[in-house]
């Protein structure tokens, strides 16, 4: 496979070179090169992405693009090859996600879902699960900045309602 | 600084698939987080901080009560059902449930630590074990205080609540199972014993009433049943007796009774049998993926191995069985006769684990791959370290966590002579809501917290 690059230029006017096959992970942008809207001199634009996210979208996809290549590959190799490789891409992925804040993560999300990649998308959203999973209401809240709009009465009803998860 | 309605038409500008509009404001940056990935995010929540968060506002409240949530959430936990496990003492039902060990082929020596969920007060007899369908666990016979008479009851594992039924019959013989078909999303207890043989029950009519007279075969002793995608499978015997009769005709010669396993279609309500020579070796019903499937447990030759010999329905109609023989050897199980097959996991993985275990030794799932001839031991953490001489242990492969009867409400409907919301559309005077409050109560919703 050819290593095409093409560039991507963040909402604050960062550029980056990434190559094209790391670059398809992202449908928008695979769907771009397929209707050859993409000019080999001229970045992509990325309105919604800031500089500091694409660069962790860009060290993400070109992660796994390695396993894509393979793809023809796999077949021959053992099982035990095959998962000593998924442990690898799953601890990269588990250090990957551990270094960022709740904020970043936010951030991160929106930039997969307006890239549309699906697998970043899950492993974000795994992670942010993960995180809010034993919090309580008020803490979430906070992480979400959302107005408690109960009234005290209708706020105990609800939870009298889900008491069995309060415990 | 851009305004929400900027940045909202951004996104379902520049991008293919359009989110919803109802977008909730997050953070300083005033950035929106669209409520489809607001709900990708929770429905990868157990059900225990879902229904937490349902008290985080009204919006969201409503989101995670949306029949589109629920079906969300029901997808996700399809696709990794969990280990369940019952743990029971001394009239004491305690539930624990975890995730599937992950990397089961990496290290030597894997430990799980089950979250624990509820605890129910109870009694059942030891023979008789619950049926388990859709998330909900049915006991045909349960002592919930020693002055109270045995009752069918179904409970939530996961938030301690439940109901109970009025007794299909007096008679002390009879068993019953909990069926659900999955087409019409519909619960029915199949209630069988002796002298009325057959009754029904269908669950969340609004109507807590046991039918009969159904066209029903004869069989006897039927025992342990299964529930695989809408249809209720058990072994019994089969009774060379008539049909129709109502009457006992027990005097029949046990001899001539032959080994079947009597299916149940819960839509249908029509019965099937099979026969098969194999049968009779059948120790227990297991669902396998989807198939049903016979166990045998026998002790191989060696002192350290079982056999385990299966035999899976491939094709109903033609009943055309697969027969499976492994051998697994393990020596460091103790006690080869606590073992049971418990079932497969979605990777082909047959687990097993022990029924009981030994004071302060520890409790194991084994997972047995056919393919790779492997068999893994996964220590059980919690619960197993406290295990008393005596505790049983009931352990499922394939718990699926459901929203649909985490509310109290929903279980409630499902089992009291109240008519669901939905079916009930005209609005109600003052009189009414009065009446509704006392029929409520009468439904009979316990919850075990406050007990």
């Amino acid at each position: 496979m050819s290593s095409n690059m093409i560039m991507l230029k963040s909402s604050d006017g960062a550029s980056f070179e990434i190559e094209e096959a790391a670059a398809r992970k992202s449908k928008i942008i695979a769907n771009m090169i397929e209707v050859e809207c993409v000019d080999e001199d001229k970045a992509i634009p990325l309105q919604n992405v800031t500089g500091n996210i694409l660069a962790l979208v860009i060290e993400y996809c070109n992660k796994h693009i390695v396993d894509d290549d393979d793809d023809v590959a796999t077949e021959e190799a053992s099982e035990e090859e095959e998962e000593a490789k998924k442990k690898k891409v799953d601890d990269w992925e588990a250090e990957f996600m551990n270094s960022m804040s709740l904020e970043t993560m936010f951030e991160l999300l929106l930039a997969a879902n307006y890239l549309n990649i699906k697998s970043l998308i899950d492993l974000v959203c795994q992670t942010i699960a993960n995180n809010i999973k034993d919090k309580t209401p008020e803490e979430v809240r906070k992480i979400f900045s959302i107005e408690n709009d109960f009234t005290p009465e209708e706020e105990e009803e609800i939870r009298k309602e889900n008491a069995w998860a309060f415990g | 600084m851009p305004n929400r309605k900027s940045i909202k038409s951004r996104y379902t500008t520049s991008q293919g698939n359009q989110r919803s509009s109802n977008s909730l404001k997050r953070g300083k940056n005033l950035e929106l987080i669209p409520t489809d990935l607001i709900m990708e995010i929770f429905s990868r929540l157990p059900s225990k901080s879902i229904a937490r968060f349902r008290s985080v506002s009204k919006l969201w409240s409503s989101m995670l009560h949306s029949p589109y949530f629920t079906k969300l959430f029901m997808t996700r936990s399809l696709a990794c059902p969990r280990l369940l496990f019952a743990v029971e003492y001394r009239d004491e039902w305690l539930f624990y449930s975890s995730a599937q060990p992950q990397n089961l082929y990496e290290k030597k020596s894997l430990v799980v630590a089950p979250d624990y969920h509820t605890k129910f007060r109870g009694q059942t007899n030891q023979d008789e074990m619950c049926t388990y369908a859709s998330g909900l666990f049915y006991f045909h016979n349960f002592i919930l205080t020693p002055k109270e008479d045995k009752v069918p009851m179904i409970c939530n594992p996961i938030t301690g609540q439940y109901v109970t039924l009025p007794n299909p019959s007096n008679d002390s013989d009879s068993t019953s199972y909990l069926g659900f078909d999955p087409i019409d999303k519909q619960f029915k207890v199949l209630a069988e014993g002796y002298p009325n043989h057959h009754k029904i029950l269908k669950l969340g009519t609004g109507k807590v009433r046991w039918r009969k007279n159904f066209q029903c075969p004869r069989y006897n002793r039927p025992c342990d049943g299964i529930c695989i995608n809408g249809v209720l499978y058990y072994l019994a015997l089969k009774d060379g007796g008539d049909d129709d009769d109502d009457d006992d005709d027990n005097d029949d010669d046990d001899a001539d009774d032959d080994d079947v396993i009597v299916c149940f279609d819960v839509k249908s309500e029509k019965f099937k049998f099979i026969e098969s020579e194999y049968i009779e070796f059948f120790g227990q019903l297991i669902n396998y993926n989807g198939k049903l499937c016979g166990i045998e447990l026998v002790n191989g030759d060696a002192d350290d191995s079982i056999e385990l010999r299966m035999w899976v329905l491939e094709d109903i109609e033609k009943q055309k069985w697969s027969k499976y023989i492994y051998t697994l050897r393990e020596n460091k199980i103790d006690d080869f006769n606590s073992l049971y097959v418990v079932g497969v996991t979605i990777t082909g993985e047959i687990v097993l684990a022990m029924s009981y275990s030994y004071i302060y030794k520890p409790f194991y799932v084994f997972y047995f791959n056919p393919e790779r001839n492997t068999l893994i031991k996964v220590e059980i953490q919690g619960f197993g370290a406290n295990l008393k001489t005596g505790a049983q242990v009931y352990t499922f492969v394939d718990y699926v966590e459901d929203l649909s009867f985490i509310d109290a409400k929903q279980l409630k409907y499902l089992c009291s002579n109240i008519k669901n919301k939905k079916n009930k559309k005209k609005k109600k005077n003052k009189k009414n809501k009065n009446k509704k409050k006392k029929k409520e109560e009468e439904g009979k919703i316990h919850n075990i917290r406050k007990r």
